[in-house]
């Protein structure tokens, strides 16, 4: 049961499936970690559950008390419960702060720059009209006509940028900006390679999306 | 995260077993291990290991730092230290934990190195407490935890960081407020003054 290198759709670039479980398990401790929802890791997890499919289709050619059937069952259930973990980590994220993503991802789409996958936009989409059906006819249709306007826009819910989060860089960065908020002297700190810290999410976040630095 | 999680992500460490059985090599999706041979000694990942112990095909390796004296030293240092020393290892007590909760009939002492591990964990916990209490003190909002670990760093949410954000929200707050007054705040975040809590 030995696998070829995966060739991604994108892009001609070849990469081992162990890159892309690898990938796929910083991405999701990322997303776990990220207050914001993080640009979708798709091409892997298709990649990935392309991969789960295969070695399935094997597994069940092998004698039931096979050893390596066992083995194999074992890992592919890890993997897929980081694949399982890391989707519904993004639904959760989606359902929450599900007007502001909308609205940003809207911007994003203009520029070819979008976080969400085309099925999760959907989602996102439907959600937020099946909220909106079930506010008007839970409550605002009994309420008298002139009570009944309803604006989304106080609903909105955006997640804490500023919030603190744990981090490692995986590469020397330098001159991050930490905002001073008693003093006006804003202080500049680097990051060294392997280097931990905790400090705000936004003045970090391109980083993380960049992979330069993982969230801990 | 859970520890749980955090039990799951250390459970990829690899680890040196000695199977007693033979078999092929085999080729995982997170790469290949083997081929086995009965009584050799070989790689795998510490789930795998595990795994195989629990069916009572293997003996597991305990790792070298897992051992009284390296681990009576590494305590020393601890104690001394006034900052957090570097583990011997990224998940020590995730592997402490499983290796000599399923394999503690392969290591000879395995209760007294059980025994040391927590002191060294208790030791380092009460510094991060201190750590924590100084950087809150000083109205930080930005630290250094070099060589922490990642099951310690967990141990301290969502306190730590939730803390941080309270302070954060407050000083906004204050600075809404009383923008011309901000001297009095100034006073306890001096530029600079963001403590490193190492």
């Amino acid at each position: 049961m030995e696998y070829d290198n995966i060739e991604l759709s994108d892009d001609e670039e070849e990469i081992t499936a162990q890159t892309v479980l690898r990938t796929l398990q910083n991405a999701w401790q990322n997303e776990r970690l990220a207050p914001e929802i993080l640009p979708h890791q798709n091409e892997m997890v298709e990649c990935m559950l392309g991969q789960i499919q295969h070695m399935e289709r094997n597994i069940n050619k092998l004698p039931k008390t096979d050893l390596r059937a066992s083995i194999h069952k074992m890992e592919l259930n890890r993997i897929k419960f980081i694949i399982c973990n890391y989707l519904k980590t993004r639904l959760d994220k989606i359902e929450k702060y599900c007007i502001s993503i909308l609205n940003d991802e809207k911007q994003r789409l203009e520029s070819g720059t979008n976080y969400l996958t085309p099925s999760e936009y959907k989602y996102a989409q439907e959600y937020l009209i099946n909220m909106e059906s079930h506010l008007k006819e839970a409550a605002l249709d009994h309420v008298p006509g002139n009570m009944q306007s309803f604006d989304l826009n106080k609903l909105v819910i955006y997640p804490n940028l500023q919030a603190h989060v744990f981090l490692k860089a995986n590469e020397t960065v330098t001159g991050i900006i930490l905002e001073d908020l008693g003093g006006d002297q804003d202080e500049e700190i680097d990051l060294e390679e392997n280097s931990q810290h905790i400090l705000q999410y936004k003045p970090i976040a391109d980083l993380l999306k960049s992979g330069k630095v993982q969230l801990m | 995260m859970d520890p749980y999680e955090i039990e799951f992500i250390g459970e990829n460490r690899i680890v040196n077993i000695i199977p007693n059985f033979s078999h092929d090599k085999i080729f995982l999706i997170c790469g290949e291990f083997g081929p086995f041979r009965a009584g050799l000694p070989m790689n795998v990942p510490l789930w795998l290991g595990v795994m195989l112990k629990q069916k009572q095909k293997c003996r597991i390796v305990a790792p070298d730092w897992m051992d009284i004296e390296v681990l009576e030293n590494i305590k020393e240092e601890e104690k001394k230290s006034r900052f957090f020393t570097k583990m011997p290892n990224e998940h020590y007590m995730v592997e402490a934990k499983l290796i000599l909760g399923t394999a503690a009939e392969d290591k000879p002492r395995a209760s007294e190195i059980k025994t040391i591990i927590k002191d060294i964990w208790d030791i380092r916990m009460s510094k991060l407490r201190t750590s924590m209490d100084a950087l809150m003190k000083t109205g930080g909002s930005y630290g250094r935890l070099d060589h922490l670990t990642m099951m310690e760093i967990n141990s301290v949410k969502p306190l730590l960081p939730q803390a941080m954000d309270e302070l954060h929200r407050i000083k906004m707050n204050a600075r809404k407020t009383m923008p011309v007054q901000s001297s009095l705040n100034s006073a306890v975040s001096q530029p600079g003054s963001s403590q490193s809590i190492l």
